[in-house]
């Protein structure tokens, strides 16, 4: 069986190697060795059976011990219809582990920097955020560096700028790299933290958070869990079937993957080099601002559709050249808000001084405006939050209420017929009130669903006097999603 | 305008001065007392613009406030505005009422008010209230057009002005001995605290007094302040300067007297509440207790209700207005440390007196309209009311 942009990927340690690397690092004991060698033996696949796990990625290297140890876990994996990605870290000769992955039947290799010149098997990229291969010829792309989603533990949790408390998701550049490769699915790995005994809602939110941005965690356990699993203990199990029936939720809701992210704002850039960090952040803050957004890579702009924009951010310093230049300046002139970098070269349009703004000069341009940036160096936070306020609440598609530690994101599909609202509450508990959310667009219906409900939920309007509806949602300990139809 | 110069205009040229100025400047200097108006008013609709007016004649009428003048409207948009007591809205239980100050604006226009500016502080943000009423989804516009020459700014920061105004304590203070504002505070003749009836975590009450305490700037007394001077952008709250002394304000603003002062929110804020109300007089103090929420001043934790007292007081000066307001809440406004609704905190209305702002005791204050007992919805009932519905649930 071929690797395919619908393989749902899992971590599966186990073999020598593991232990070798266990052995290396603080608090490993003989108990998660043990584990690791339980979970090459291949009565374990019985944790991944019945469910919509199909392809297991295993740590692999040119490591005879480790090949061996891992035969008879992949032929029966195969046997039951299950493809293994081995997983190349570390200094591994990339060559003979990549042909020895075929040998073993694999169906594709993952690792870091490029693939060897003859592999053999497809190799998915395995690279941190930052410097993510969208051109690699794969359908799959990983982010290696992924975060585990939450309210961090470790930092007080009253908040960042926006006085919404901090969160941890994966957001921000699984949606950069949707918007590089927009044909390739997207995987991100990231570890539970350790050693930590995690309730079922951190394994549904680490599944929620990814899935809900259009990418797939590649799931990983933590060793208690895995150890109690292996042990058949009841609550594992349920903590188990818990994350795997989000797991299902989002594979029974597959078209949720074909919508894009949609708002009146676009965060356009090359999402890289030293511009990265602004546009990531952007992305990061404008959730926590409660303000929907698309992203637009710079490399696909040609295609993109500017339609239905209220305003585009620019994010990069490096300047477009003539012809995006020229289609931003048309959507600035046709009425709507260009922001740009303080060295956007020979800004168009006379200043417009009755706008006065903490970090953006406005520029009057045709019917719309030109907001250049006062800073070289601004601060994200201070930046999006302009944008926001210079844009105006009074247009909101969307606004969320109440939930202060959750996040929406707002999508629709190619037509815009239908659209979903993702809602996660990083928080993973369900506070005193659900969320609420403002809707200004008319629609014929509005439906939550979430694995958290025993069926779907028609949601009532509450018109609003000034215009607009209200949907009250019940508390979420995780994730729900609104699917509205106009 | 100095503020002195604007107190000694009042004096002058107010048919109703004798009852807005507040002429002590000292704990010697024995406080004045207040007229008080009270009101039922049941909803935002029809009835309130009346209502409002027959109020503010009760008081001696607005023309002698405010023909000619600037005003200075405070209102109350408390806390992180995306947080509401479930589905209410945040005007029904937190903020000051868009109707509510769209009919304050009409009546000061009509009564001759040259320029009413709207300001507020709210929470960590350097948005215009007008941005920051569309995200309740208000229409700014309805109090923009209420009367002439009406315009809005957030005192948050530096705002529209060239730099802060500085409003010293009469008497030296008892925490600060002067308090650095946002222009608007300064440009005005008359300042006006319009604020919801509400209880308080830290303060017990939070009412007109406790409003005053939202026209600090963040750029100065916020967590993100600058060091030595004001910051150019307002994040975060107050709590750091004010409740717990962690950090102090920007070293270009009145420093803190005495270090050694405890930390504690409830010694703190009911004297710093008290040296604003005293650095910076309120004329006209409104307080609205239509629809509001009990068990606190914004949403999250505890026990909490939307209710709808029904209840609109007005008054000439905030120590006076509080003690009614306290009264129709149920509590008494002589209490002290210790008693509800000061069970974890001093009493503003003590240190208001203190400092020569106002008179708690309602016998020696004039109180017009609806008599006070006919208008109590007392919170420590509906608290009550929540308990034992939380111990039943």
């Amino acid at each position: 069986m071929a690797l395919n942009a619908e393989s749902i990927p899992m971590r599966w340690p186990a073999g020598p190697l593991d232990i070798a690397r266990g052995e290396k690092t603080k608090g490993f004991t003989a108990d998660t060795a043990e584990v690791l060698r339980n979970w090459q033996d291949p009565a374990s696949l019985a944790v991944v059976q019945g469910t919509p796990i199909n392809c297991l990625v295993v740590s692999w290297a040119a490591d005879a011990g480790q090949q061996q140890a891992l035969k008879p876990l992949i032929e029966k994996g195969k046997q039951a219809g299950l493809e293994f990605v081995g997983l190349i870290e570390g200094e591994a000769n990339k060559p003979a582990a990549a042909a020895a992955a075929q040998s073993a039947g694999l169906s594709a290799v993952a690792m870091e920097g490029d693939a060897p010149a003859s592999g053999g098997v497809p190799v998915i990229p395995w690279n941190t955020a930052a410097q993510v291969r969208s051109t690699a010829n794969s359908p799959v792309l990983g982010v290696a560096d992924g975060v585990w989603p939450g309210v961090p533990q470790e930092r007080t949790p009253t908040g960042g700028p926006t006085n919404l408390p901090w969160v941890d998701s994966n957001g921000a550049v699984l949606l950069i790299a949707r918007a590089l490769a927009p044909d390739k699915t997207v995987w991100v790995g990231f570890a539970p933290p350790q050693p930590a005994k995690l309730a079922a809602e951190a394994y549904m939110l680490a599944v929620a958070d990814p899935a809900s941005y259009g990418a797939r965690w590649v799931i990983s356990l933590d060793d208690q869990l895995r150890a109690d699993l292996t042990a058949k203990k009841q609550p594992a199990a349920d903590t188990w079937k818990k994350a795997i029936d989000m797991l299902a939720f989002f594979e029974q809701h597959k078209e949720f993957r074909t919508y894009q992210p949609n708002g009146l704002l676009a965060v356009m850039s090359n999402f890289a080099g030293p511009d990265r960090d602004l546009g990531e952040e952007a992305l990061n803050l404008l959730p926590r601002l409660r303000q929907a957004f698309r992203v637009i890579a710079r490399s696909r702009v040609a295609g993109a559709s500017l339609t239905g924009l209220q305003a585009i951010f620019y994010v990069d310093r490096e300047a477009p050249d003539a012809a995006l230049r020229k289609k931003l300046m048309a959507f600035a002139t046709g009425g709507g808000i260009l922001f740009v970098r303080s060295n956007w070269p020979n800004p168009e349009g006379p200043p417009a001084p009755a706008e006065p703004y903490l970090l953006f000069n406005m520029r009057a341009v045709g019917k719309g405006r030109l907001a250049v940036c006062k800073e070289d160096q601004p601060d994200p936070y201070d930046t999006v939050a302009d944008i926001q306020n210079i844009m105006s609440h009074r247009n909101d598609l969307l606004r969320l209420y109440n939930a202060p530690s959750s996040n929406f994101l707002y999508e629709t599909s190619a037509q815009g017929g239908q659209g979903v609202v993702h809602v996660l509450n990083y928080s993973r508990r369900a506070g005193s009130d659900g969320p609420l959310f403002y809707v200004k667009e008319p629609h014929k219906s509005a439906r939550l669903v979430s694995p958290e409900l025993a069926s779907p939920a028609e949601l009532q309007w509450a018109p609003q006097e000034a215009g607009g509806a209200e949907l009250s949602l019940p508390r979420l300990s995780v994730y729900g999603a609104i699917e509205l139809e106009k | 305008m100095k503020n002195d110069l604007t107190r000694r205009e009042l004096l002058a040229g107010a048919g109703v001065g004798a009852l807005l100025a507040r002429p002590a400047w000292s704990r010697a200097v024995t406080a004045p007392a207040g007229r008080v108006a009270v009101a039922r008013c049941k909803t935002y609709g029809p009835e309130l613009v009346p209502t409002m007016e027959k109020m503010f004649d009760q008081l001696g009428g607005l023309g002698g406030l405010v023909k000619g003048k600037t005003v200075a409207i405070k209102v109350n948009f408390i806390g992180v505005r995306w947080s509401r007591l479930g589905n209410a809205l945040m005007e029904d239980t937190y903020w000051t009422h868009p109707a509510a100050i769209g009919a304050a604006v009409h009546l000061m226009g009509k009564a001759g008010a040259r320029r009413i500016r709207v300001v507020e502080g709210p929470w960590s943000t350097s948005e215009s209230l007008p941005e920051v009423m569309y995200s309740m989804n208000w229409k700014p516009q309805d109090i923009l057009s209420a009367a002439d020459h009406v315009e809005f700014e957030n005192t948050n920061y530096l705002g529209e002005g060239k730099k802060y105004s500085r409003f010293m304590v009469p008497g030296g203070g008892l925490i600060y001995p002067g308090y650095d504002l946002n222009h608007s505070y300064e440009d005005c003749d008359v300042f006006v605290s319009f604020a919801k009836m509400k209880e308080h975590s830290a303060t017990g009450v939070t009412l007109s007094m406790k409003n005053v305490y939202g026209a600090t700037p963040i750029t100065i007394y916020g967590q993100d302040a600058g060091a030595d001077e004001p910051s150019i952008r307002p994040h975060g709250g107050r709590g750091n300067v004010f409740h717990f002394a962690t950090r102090l304000p920007s070293k270009s603003a009145p420093q803190q007297k005495d270090m050694s002062l405890p930390k504690d929110a409830g010694f703190r804020l009911p004297r710093i509440v008290a040296e604003l109300n005293s650095a910076r007089p309120v004329h006209l103090a409104i307080i609205d207790g239509i629809k509001v929420a009990t068990g606190g001043e914004t949403a999250g934790g505890g026990l909490k209700a939307a209710v709808n007292p029904g209840v609109i007081i007005a008054g000439t000066n905030t120590v006076a207005t509080d003690a009614v307001a306290m009264t129709v809440m149920g509590f008494d406004p002589l209490a002290e440390r210790g008693k509800p609704p000061f069970a974890r905190c001093d009493s503003t209305l003590r240190f208001g007196e203190e400092l020569g702002v106002g008179i708690r005791d309602l016998s020696r204050n004039e109180v017009v309209g609806v008599p006070v007992s006919d208008v109590v919805f007392s919170y420590p009932a509906v608290r009550e009311k929540l308990q034992a519905g939380q111990k039943r649930g």
